[in-house]
């Protein structure tokens, strides 16, 4: 079954791309539902800083070959350290997007046993991918204070 | 034959024989082949890629780094054999280019390791390149490239800043600055 016939409260963005907005809680059986009806290939998961609405988006996006059809599952949780269930048990390459959302973010993931950091070494700061972290201001305070070598 | 006579002579011998450490980061990885085979064949000059960094004389740092590669980039250098030579390779190197404002990208190479010879450009043309080649032999025939003995000079100074960039915990810095003042 295609993802309109399942779940008739998608909006059909243009032809094959088919958008899902949802709770936190339903998105675990929504990608079990969709993995059973041909949509085998997860594609990614993504985060968005809605800095405005106080919240981050996450859209889990899966392709289904059979229909050629690409379907995101959009959620929105606050902004200020409200966690989400992991997804790795149904697709086990989950863990590693939400162990790079949570280091370039900040979202906490329950249930993700691997959240440890990935590619930035020992950074203390906040994560540098929201939105209220200021790229220009960090560079003034860090790279630019590192001192010149003085030759005597 | 006296020391300056033999450091001239062995300078001299140097400078034909340079093998180059085969270590590519950022865009410059893509201007390297065309230098390397036979359209500009840099081999004419004696110069050749080297895989590991023992047996390497040059280190072409070819574009950005982040923190995480100038760790790698520091290893490779101290790991180097004396005399050593550095060529910083495209704009950010020079000042960060495109990069200026990246929170994971360093700015300024020679604060880390003391650069020979810069290549504007971003990128550098292989006619640069091959250019910044004949400098270096150049510099070399002066006795002029000597940052390897700047890094031995300013050890301190060069390990100071390459701890600020890595360590992001500034108590740990605010102790070396002042074991540097004692």
């Amino acid at each position: 079954m295609m993802a309109k016939e399942l779940f008739p409260e998608a909006q059909e963005i243009r032809k094959g791309r088919i958008r899902i907005e949802t709770q936190k809680d339903k998105v675990g059986e929504i990608i079990k539902k969709l993995k059973d009806n041909s949509y085998e290939h997860f594609v990614m998961l993504s985060c968005v800083d809605w800095i405005k609405e106080g919240k981050f988006e996450l859209v889990y996006q899966m392709w289904s070959y059979q229909y050629k059809e690409h379907v995101m599952i959009s959620i929105k949780i606050n902004r200020d350290g409200e966690s989400m269930l992991s997804m790795r048990h149904l697709f086990p390459q989950i863990e590693t997007y939400e162990r790079e959302i949570h280091e370039m973010f900040g979202v906490n993931f329950i249930g993700n046993p691997n959240l440890k950091e990935f590619i930035l070494e020992g950074w203390p700061h906040m994560p540098p991918m929201r939105k209220d972290f200021d790229t220009e201001k960090f560079v003034k305070d860090f790279y630019y204070k590192i001192p010149e070598v003085k030759e005597e | 034959m006296n020391h300056e006579n033999w450091s001239k002579l062995a300078r001299i011998m140097s400078k034909r024989s340079l093998w180059m450490i085969h270590f590519c980061t950022g865009c410059g990885a893509m201007e390297m082949p065309p230098v390397m085979t036979s359209r500009y064949d840099m081999e004419r000059f004696g110069m050749h890629a080297m895989a590991t960094p023992r047996q390497a004389d040059v280190f072409l740092v070819t574009g950005y780094l982040a923190v995480k590669t100038l760790k790698r980039v520091v290893q490779v250098y101290e790991q180097m054999r004396d005399p050593k030579y550095v060529i910083g390779f495209g704009s950010c190197t020079i000042n960060g280019g495109m990069y200026w404002d990246s929170y994971n990208t360093i700015k300024d190479l020679s604060k880390y390791i003391p650069v020979d010879v810069y290549i504007a450009g971003c990128m550098p043309r292989p006619e640069a390149i091959m250019d910044s080649f004949l400098k270096l032999f150049d510099m070399i025939d002066k006795g002029e490239a000597i940052g390897w003995q700047k890094y031995h000079k300013y050890y301190d100074q060069y390990k100071r800043n390459q701890r600020m960039a890595f360590s992001y915990r500034l108590d740990e810095v605010k102790d070396i600055k002042e074991d540097d003042k004692e």
